[in-house]
């Protein structure tokens, strides 16, 4: 039986797993983009992009599955009506929503960078993009890093949200024990997974911010 | 370099409403939800884990529903595909298409038949009361378990039968879930079909130490399918052919619920 369990809790996780990086592939670039529209000087661009920000921050993502997943086969288009559908709609939905709250870090550190270092550029003759590429992208990692751990820590755990629209990851895959079997260790067992993983996350982030760490003033 | 950001990202919005306006312009759904599941080829049917209608064995569909459904899909010439699925989103699954129909032990309620197109009942159940065996004495009747709290499926017959008597409850994803809260103790009492009570508990089960007292509401089963669909006549016809030839008494008695048959 512990074999059974713990071979449908993998391959459950491979699901959260999957679901993980393609929201990370999706929202890390879809945030910086965000993020520079609602930076820029063309007013209606900002607006926009801020519009957006709001929504996809200001409303629960457990609303949006719903909504993304739901709504287009409501009004007679289903984009969704093939077999990975439901992972799909999931992955729609959560890179939306990182990508919108990844936008505000990102813009918090782009920000954060003192006026002074593009004054200095510019006296030197460096153009816009030479002073953000050289000077202050990299400044700009470092202050990201720790908002950023939280968010894709907090990302970890969020995946279990897809099983409301019955995406079967991890936990679906442990509650399946409890219908079919009466059994309900494996649903508690899950919790392993996830502590292993952002056990492992954690790990990486401060390896991550070590290697960063160079001039700290 | 923003000016560059400014137009990539107007690109992408053009492209976007582009895309909405493609979907648009397709051809709107035909009007027979028949001939629109015998065109793509394949009755998707939307069930919970529901031993003995729809259960699991090695990696394979099975139970009285989900056999039942595969040669209703036989008829049909088309294939059978069950996708699990959160009971209390059924509606929205239909509705949107992720889903032709919904074969999983389901009560005709008034709620059920206003929102789906259903078929005619086939099998008749009730809502039984579960408490630990132990102190199944206490509460063999409904009105002594009046100061339990209960545990119930949301969207349930279960839970619609704790509103009328006005009990306290909680509403869990499944009726499994409301088992395990009486099991852990989190609930005392809980509130499931008698079809799947006769399955999951008492003894030789994992739930040994609850058992079934009263019953709260008899009711019957049918097939739901999208609003409208002409697909529930369709089932109907299959139906009282299969109940004429005894296929259907012989599936029931494969999965031990044949005292619960209704005539077709």
């Amino acid at each position: 039986m512990f074999a059974t369990v713990i071979s449908a809790l993998n391959q459950g996780f491979l699901t959260t797993l999957a679901l993980f990086l393609i929201t990370l592939a999706g929202a890390l670039p879809l945030g910086l983009l965000i993020s520079f529209g609602s930076m820029s000087r063309f007013r209606p661009l900002k607006y926009v992009m801020r519009t957006i920000v709001w929504v996809f921050r200001g409303s629960p993502l457990l609303l949006q599955l719903f909504i993304i997943f739901y709504v287009p086969g409501e009004l007679n288009h289903n984009i969704w009506a093939f077999s990975s559908g439901r992972f799909w709609a999931a992955a729609a939905a959560f890179i939306l929503n990182y990508a919108c709250y990844f936008s505000e870090i990102y813009r918090g550190g782009i920000e954060s960078i003192p006026r002074g270092q593009d004054e200095a550029g510019l006296v030197l003759g460096m153009t816009k993009r030479q002073i953000f590429f050289k000077v202050k992208l990299m400044q700009l990692v470092r202050r990201i890093v720790p908002p950023m751990s939280n968010e894709i820590i907090t990302l970890v755990k969020d995946t279990s949200l897809a099983n409301s629209i019955a995406l079967a990851e991890v936990i679906w895959a442990g509650k399946k024990f409890m219908k079919s079997d009466g059994l309900v260790w494996p649903l508690f067992f899950t919790g392993l997974y996830y502590l292993a993983f952002t056990g492992v996350l954690t790990l990486l982030f401060a390896w991550v911010e070590k290697k960063l760490s160079y001039y700290r003033v | 370099m923003k000016k560059m950001i400014a137009l990539l990202l107007a690109a992408m919005m053009v492209l976007g409403l582009a895309a909405c306006g493609q979907k648009e312009a397709a051809p709107a759904a035909s009007d027979s939800d028949l001939a629109y599941v015998q065109e793509k080829g394949t009755l998707i049917v939307g069930i919970t884990d529901f031993a003995p209608m729809d259960y699991q064995e090695n990696g394979e569909w099975v139970g009285f529903d989900a056999d039942m459904a595969k040669a209703f899909a036989e008829s049909l010439g088309v294939e059978c595909q069950f996708v699990e699925i959160n009971w209390d989103t059924k509606i929205m699954e239909l509705d949107s298409k992720n889903l032709d129909c919904v074969w999983n032990g389901m009560t005709l309620t008034s709620e059920v038949t206003s929102a789906m197109e259903c078929s005619n009942a086939y099998c008749n159940n009730a809502q039984v009361i579960v408490v630990p065996a132990d102190v199944a004495d206490q509460y063999a009747d409904a009105e002594s378990c009046k100061d339990l709290t209960f545990a119930v499926e949301a969207g349930s017959a279960g839970e619609a039968a704790v509103i009328d008597l006005g009990y306290n409850y909680v509403s869990v994803t499944d009726q499994a879930s409301a088992l395990m809260e009486v099991a852990s103790g989190t609930s005392d009492a809980a509130v499931i079909d008698l079809l799947m009570a006769g399955a999951m508990i008492g003894e030789g089960t994992s739930y040994a130490n609850l058992t079934h007292t009263a019953e709260l509401t008899t009711e019957e089963y049918g097939v739901g399918f999208r609003k409208g669909s002409d697909l529930a006549a369709a089932l109907n016809e299959f139906l009282s052919a299969a109940y004429a030839d005894g296929s259907l008494r012989a599936c029931a008695e494969t999965y031990g619920v044949q005292d619960a048959l209704i005539a077709q």
